[in-house]
């Protein structure tokens, strides 16, 4: 009885410290293990915190500042410049450096680079000034339009590629290897893919050989003697075109493997249900696959249409200008980088972020442009 | 083609208002998969049929998307050294003055292009004193293996500290830096100069190292729906263990992450290797530190000055070659971590 006794009272005893010991123990770790959850949840994001504000945020801040004043390359330290504008320095903002590129005069006016953005007129012409077959153009408007045509592109590799996949996604043997050789485009190198298609675009070339065409897809020597205008629109649309042809190809890997994968999520039933109803394979296509790949659509559109606006490399090597933007082929990214950083009568960093801020909005603007089409489409 | 030509449940009344010719092309449409009104096509000839039609058209396609690949190895081999693009004229599929045939010109034979790019294609007035191919290569190496594989572990860990670690204010931080994807690149650069020469790290390597070691968004996005598939129930079982967080992300979610940080990883290395824009504007043409894509760009200037092409289409080769035998390595890894993404948007 007593050990019985001893082992109820031990039971109790031990009992009461379970009871009394957890709830204190549960209290402490928690919190522990809060303050470790945040702790090192902090640590953990730290990195690609910092490289994220430092590259991008701070930049553009930096960019949206700069692009109200009259900074260049030879203005001195960036941080000691912005220090002046805060402190209420108003020559930050004194154009009459420049004033001579824009026929008004203008001084201390924040807007200066946007309204020489909108308004300019840059020399467009083979040659030089004294030779009289040129205009005088808006950069931005060209290279805007430029940028507009390669967006051509999107919709015929959307297509192109929505076909391919549909193909792809048939159950057939070998369709992995299908999957890898079109998707080798999008892995090789864009420089050397250009420096290959522009021999093969020449004027005998392989295009026009296989065609058995004369087509001058590329501006050769003789150039110099047609009139700027007339360049613009017959060579420039084709040497576009050129372009158009070579990112389609490039792109198409990467979207048929999206398209590849969306199809796959495709419900099967609804598709055998149609079928027993008696609907053929077209208005299947569209009545049941279409519906359910129209997000991935989405997402390739959007993406594209983003990436789009920001053609450089494509065109710039194709056409190699060292001396000014190329207005009949350059994309808009072009602008930002010649008058930003390359421009060898002094590049003005700000009018290049004024161009990028311009870009930015351009870019927002269009994507919210898409959503809302998306949105209405759902109603 | 008794099997072939299934004409039961054809009632004979409205046989006799077809006429023969109407019977035949029938009779051919089902041979071809096709169900017409006379004659009713077996459901695995239709397969067999549109199963022939899809290999012809993704074979079409294939030869379209490899033929310029072809077309580039063949290039490499054309003697441009009389000049011009002349010898890159007027031929679809092997050169007509290969460097095989001629014999004059060179001890060194088939290989005349590449032996001229590895001597002499990247030393010229144009580039840095000193500068060489194998400098380029190295270069490139560099700039395509330190910042990817430390980037690629910052990544990791904040895509971890998302997906399975709770602390306060996380959603918030996520987009915040989610938004940032929405700045697009090119709008920032001419800031991202001013910043770099700010900095320091202009024309030198840390321009193309440095913002890489961060980690990028897109990657840490990417991981972070991989890791949502883990159970949280290992990471519970660790704590439990004792095991602090550094312990349970180095030991546990890196290894069984690790086919997604692969692809990540190769799919960052490639964007890298071919990362031709951030050389070519935040390092001088003059510097030895440009990577191999510039260095292309300013031998074609100097070769486009020669007209003799042949060595860069060597060069392009020599570029496209270590990335696609990348990809045909691990191609089942990217290609699944791709489809990955797609299924998920």
């Amino acid at each position: 009885m007593e050990e019985n006794v001893t082992a109820t009272q031990e039971f109790a005893a031990e009992a009461v410290t379970e009871a009394v010991v957890p709830e204190k123990k549960k209290r402490k770790p928690i919190n522990q293990q809060k303050l470790q959850d945040n702790i090192w949840g902090w640590v953990f994001c730290l990195p690609l915190i910092f490289g994220t504000v430092l590259f991008v945020y701070v930049a553009l801040v930096m960019a949206l500042l700069l692009s109200f004043t009259n900074y260049n390359i030879f203005s001195g330290g960036v941080w000691e410049f912005l220090g002046r504008m805060f402190s209420g320095d108003q020559s930050v903002f004194d154009m009459t450096m420049v004033s001579d590129r824009l026929q008004q005069g203008a001084t201390y006016d924040p807007f200066y680079w946007y309204k020489y953005a909108f308004t300019e007129k840059v020399w467009n012409g083979p040659g030089d000034y004294c030779i009289n077959n040129g205009i005088y153009v808006n950069a931005m408007g060209y290279t805007m339009f430029n940028t507009v045509f390669y967006l051509i592109g999107i919709p015929i590799g959307m297509v192109l590629s929505v076909f391919f996949a549909v193909c792809m996604s048939r159950d057939i043997k070998g369709g992995s290897v299908f999957r890898v050789l079109y998707y080798l485009p999008c892995v090789a190198s864009t420089v050397a893919i250009i420096y290959t298609f522009k021999l093969m675009f020449g004027k005998t070339g392989v295009f026009n050989t296989l065609l058995g065409t004369d087509v001058p897809w590329i501006i050769d020597e003789s150039y110099a003697s047609w009139p700027a205008g007339n360049l613009f629109w017959s060579q420039g649309l084709l040497s576009k075109t050129m372009i158009v042809i070579m990112s389609v190809w490039k792109g198409l890997g990467g979207t048929i493997i999206l398209y590849v994968a969306g199809l796959s999520g495709v419900n099967n039933a609804t598709k055998e249900a149609a079928q027993i109803d008696g609907a053929n394979g077209w208005t299947i296509f569209w009545k049941v696959t279409m519906p359910d790949l129209y997000p991935v659509i989405f997402y390739n559109v959007v993406t594209s249409v983003i990436g789009g606006m920001q053609i450089y490399a494509e065109p710039e090597l194709f056409f190699t200008s060292s001396t000014q933007v190329n207005l009949y082929t350059s994309g808009y990214v072009s602008l930002i980088w010649f008058y930003g950083i390359n421009d060898p009568r002094g590049a003005y960093a700000s009018l290049g972020a004024a161009y990028g801020m311009i870009l930015a909005v351009i870019i927002f603007v269009l994507t919210l442009f898409q959503f809302w089409l998306d949105s209405r489409k759902k109603d | 083609m008794e099997n072939v030509i299934n004409e039961n449940n054809v009632p004979a009344q409205e046989e006799v208002h077809y006429s023969t010719f109407r019977h035949a092309l029938g009779a051919v449409l089902a041979f071809f998969g096709f169900s017409s009104k006379t004659h009713r096509a077996s459901k695995k000839r239709a397969k067999l049929v549109g199963d022939i039609v899809t290999y012809i058209i993704l074979l079409f396609g294939a030869f379209i998307m490899v033929y310029p690949f072809w077309w580039m190895i063949a290039g490499s081999f054309t003697n441009s050294s009389m000049g011009a693009v002349g010898p890159f004229e007027g031929w679809a599929w092997w050169p007509t003055t290969s460097t095989f045939n001629t014999t004059t010109l060179y001890e060194i034979g088939g290989f005349y292009n590449y032996f001229e790019l590895f001597r002499n294609g990247f030393t010229s007035s144009e580039f840095a004193p000193g500068y060489s191919y194998w400098r380029a290569v190295l270069n490139n190496l560099i700039y395509s293996i330190v910042p990817v594989v430390v980037g690629v572990v910052t990544s990791t860990m904040a895509a971890f500290s998302f997906a399975k670690i709770n602390w306060i204010g996380r959603n918030k931080v996520f987009l915040f830096l989610l938004a940032a994807i929405m700045v697009p690149g090119p709008s920032i650069m001419t800031a991202q100069f001013v910043l770099y020469d700010s900095l320091g790290m202009l024309n030198n390597a840390a321009v193309l190292i440095v913002p890489g070691l961060f980690g990028s968004i897109m990657t840490a996005f990417f991981i972070r729906q991989f890791l949502y598939g883990l159970p949280t129930s290992i990471i519970e079982a660790a704590k439990i263990d004792g095991a602090g967080y550094p312990r349970i992300f180095f030991g546990f979610i890196m290894p069984l992450a690790l086919p997604a940080i692969m692809a990540q990883g190769l799919l960052s290395f490639m964007g890298c290797w071919n990362n031709y824009m951030g050389s070519f504007i935040f390092i001088n043409q003059q510097s030895e530190w440009i990577n191999l894509p510039h260095a292309m760009y300013v031998m074609n200037k100097v070769y486009e000055g020669r007209r003799d092409m042949g060595p860069v289409i060597a060069a392009s080769v020599m570029c496209v070659l270590p990335v696609i035998i990348l990809f045909a390595c691990f191609q089942k890894m990217i290609i699944g971590s791709l489809m990955l993404t797609g299924s998920k948007e």
